[in-house]
């Protein structure tokens, strides 16, 4: 791999890695049992949402501990519209999309003001108030009890898709993700959402308009989140507020670019298909410990690793150092 | 001879609390001129570029810029505008390159393009104009402290500005390191560009200046030749008060020298005259 230089990769490493790994992955599919179809989907899932939220957590620095609300919204919105409208699951996912992106412009707007801590606070607070709205509104979207969407006989417009389409829809969203991320990144768009992450006010004195720049890569992060939530809501039948605005959903897309790397293309597909493998791997064989194991491993590799993997390599092969002792060093406050 | 200033400020200020940083600061800058601004520490020096970038609303007074009144618009459309500042604390963006990092403001500068390859090859020619172009590839954390400066700097010409604010570009350099900077800005004086230059070095204030504002506490003590204003008792009362005593002097040492051996008359700009006490804004 010593003639791929940065340039190269930089141009058309999203492009032919996303068309290796759906080919790979097609290719998997038809080796797979029943049941490890549904944990490689779910790996998919995962890529897809950390994807999603690096655009806005990682390239941006704006760390969005309340993204699931658009998870929730994406999921709520197709099972609502399936349920009571009808809809076919291919025109409620599209617009549960357009949903959770109009929600991210909203919130936003006057949440995008706030930096740092305050940021991450105020969104985790959107999404927690945003679940009690969701129960209340029981009518509609069946309140704690939850609500079936309709997957079998004339009430279904869409019939269920099963492991194997629930693998393709994922597998879609996950290459979507990549390729939204890859063009961005390298965009001019891309640069703006850097800047701002390193400077914003830097950013806003050479003509960036950082406002609109924030909220544009919001929306588009919501909406990747959303149809993904949407395809969630579809593959789990019956959803509940609980399960869909579950603030872990919001945590595991967070380690997974933070243990990966963040700001970066590969981190996030690299950290989310590591801890849905490691997880997967303790569940089966340590089966009463495994979540305190996972932890442990988790707050190991932040300690070793507090850049992500992929920028570690990175600044590693920069220096010739890849002593994991210099690099605790060279991060510590 | 061009009516309209290129800045002008109008009973400008703004509190914190109960400070007042910049206090009714009235102001015009004609066309081609280079304003060297001094004051001691707290003045209200960089607080005043901040409040004309759009960094800071001002809780008081206008900004006009070539008459067009831009009070408490955002930076970016102050940048749009091509008045372009530097940061007394440089602020690079450390994830990228230096050529990147110009290649920026280029995209995003009032010719804003889309094209990548056009905005980094624009970036090269900056950097070499001010001597680091060399650096392009290297991260900025890697840079000397004069070769940060000098990205700053590189960075606001990014956005090919009428109008420069440069915000103590030359400190923390060495004497031999000042020149090239002094040199620069006398290129961009003599391609018309207006510079308002805030520094404590007195060399280098003298040696750009027409005109020199004095500020102290918030307020406009002086406006003047710069010369005549660095040798006044009341400025160097404004220093000494402030217990600056290295810098004082500093100014009365550049001063004395400068009147001793007069430096090559900076290029004569007709306009200077426009920025005298009398003529400063209708309202002031
Ligand atoms: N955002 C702010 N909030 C509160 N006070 C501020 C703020 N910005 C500046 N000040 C205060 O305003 C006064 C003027 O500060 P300013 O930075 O403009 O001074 P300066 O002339 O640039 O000084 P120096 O030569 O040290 O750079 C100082 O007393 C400073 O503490
Ligand atoms: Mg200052």
């Amino acid at each position: 791999m010593a003639t791929v230089t940065p340039a190269l990769w930089r141009r058309w490493g999203p492009w032919a890695l996303g068309l290796v790994g759906a080919l790979a992955a097609l290719g998997l599919q038809t080796q797979l049992y029943t049941g490890q179809v549904r944990t490689v989907a779910t790996i998919f899932m995962f890529v897809a949402l950390a994807l999603s939220w690096n655009l806005i957590g990682g390239y941006t620095g704006y760390a969005s501990f309340g993204q699931v609300v658009f998870f929730g919204l994406g999921g709520y919105f197709a099972a609502v519209t399936m349920t009571h409208l009808h809809w076919s699951f291919w025109v409620a996912l599209p617009l549960a999309g357009l949903a959770a992106a109009a929600y991210a412009v909203v919130i936003g707007i006057p949440l995008l003001r706030l930096r740092g801590h305050y940021f991450a606070i105020a969104t985790l607070g959107v999404a927690e108030g945003t679940r009690e709205v969701v129960i209340n509104l029981d009518g509609l979207t069946g309140g704690g009890g939850g609500i079936t969407v309709p997957t079998v006989g004339a009430a279904a417009a869409t019939k269920y898709l099963g492991n194997d389409g629930f693998y393709l829809v994922y597998l879609a969203l996950a290459v979507l993700a990549l390729l939204i991320t890859g063009l961005v990144s390298r965009s001019k768009f891309g640069f703006a959402m850097r800047a701002i992450h390193q400077d914003e006010d830097a950013a806003a004195a050479v003509g960036i308009n950082t406002t609109r720049t924030k909220v544009l890569t919001f929306a588009l992060s919501g909406l990747l989140t959303g149809l993904v939530g949407a395809t969630y809501a579809f593959q789990q039948v019956t959803i509940y507020p609980e399960r869909l605005f579950d603030v872990e959903i919001t945590v595991l897309m967070v380690v997974m670019v933070v243990i990966g790397g963040s700001g970066t293309v590969l981190g996030p597909i690299i950290g989310a298909v590591a801890l849905q493998f490691l997880s997967e791997w303790l569940r089966q064989n340590y089966t009463t410990v495994h979540t305190l194991l996972l932890g442990i491993i988790i707050i190991i590799a932040v300690i070793l690793l507090p850049q992500g993997l992929v920028n570690y390599l990175r600044e590693a092969r920069r220096n010739g150092d890849y002593s994991l002792l210099a690099n605790v060093r060279r991060y510590r406050l | 001879m061009s009516a309209v200033p290129v800045l002008e400020t109008r009973g400008l200020g703004i509190r914190f609390g109960g400070l007042k940083a910049v206090d009714d600061v009235s102001l015009s800058v004609p066309e081609g001129l280079t304003l060297g601004v001094i004051g001691p520490n707290g003045a209200g020096k960089s607080t005043f570029i901040n409040l004309v970038t759009g960094h800071l609303k001002p809780t008081s007074g206008t900004v006009l810029v070539d008459g067009r009144d831009l009070t408490g618009v955002k930076p970016w459309v102050i940048a749009k505008a091509r008045v372009a500042r530097t940061f007394q604390i440089v602020k690079p963006f450390r994830g990228m390159t230096v050529r990147e990092n110009v290649a920026v403001g280029v995209l995003y500068g009032p010719d804003g393009t889309g094209r990548m390859s056009t905005a980094l090859k624009q970036a090269d020619e900056i950097l070499a104009e001010v001597g680091i172009f060399e650096l392009g590839d290297r991260p900025p954390g890697e840079l000397s402290v004069a070769d940060a400066r000098r990205l700053e700097f590189a960075k606001a010409l990014a956005l090919k500005p009428r109008l420069l604010l440069l915000d103590e570009v030359m400190a923390g350099l060495r004497p031999g390191e000042i020149e090239p900077s002094l040199q620069l800005i006398r290129d961009l004086k003599a391609r018309g560009m207006t510079i308002i230059v805030v520094e404590h070095v007195m060399k280098a204030i003298l040696a750009v200046s027409d005109e020199v504002l004095v500020l102290n506490a918030g307020q406009r003590l002086m406006l003047g030749p710069p010369r005549e204003v660095l040798s006044d008792p009341q400025v160097i009362e404004a220093y000494l008060g402030h217990k600056y005593a290295t810098r004082a002097a500093q100014l009365s040492e550049a001063a004395s020298a400068a009147l001793a051996a007069p430096t090559p008359t900076p290029t004569p700009t007709p306009n200077a005259v426009d920025i005298a006490e009398e003529e400063v804004g209708p309202d002031a």
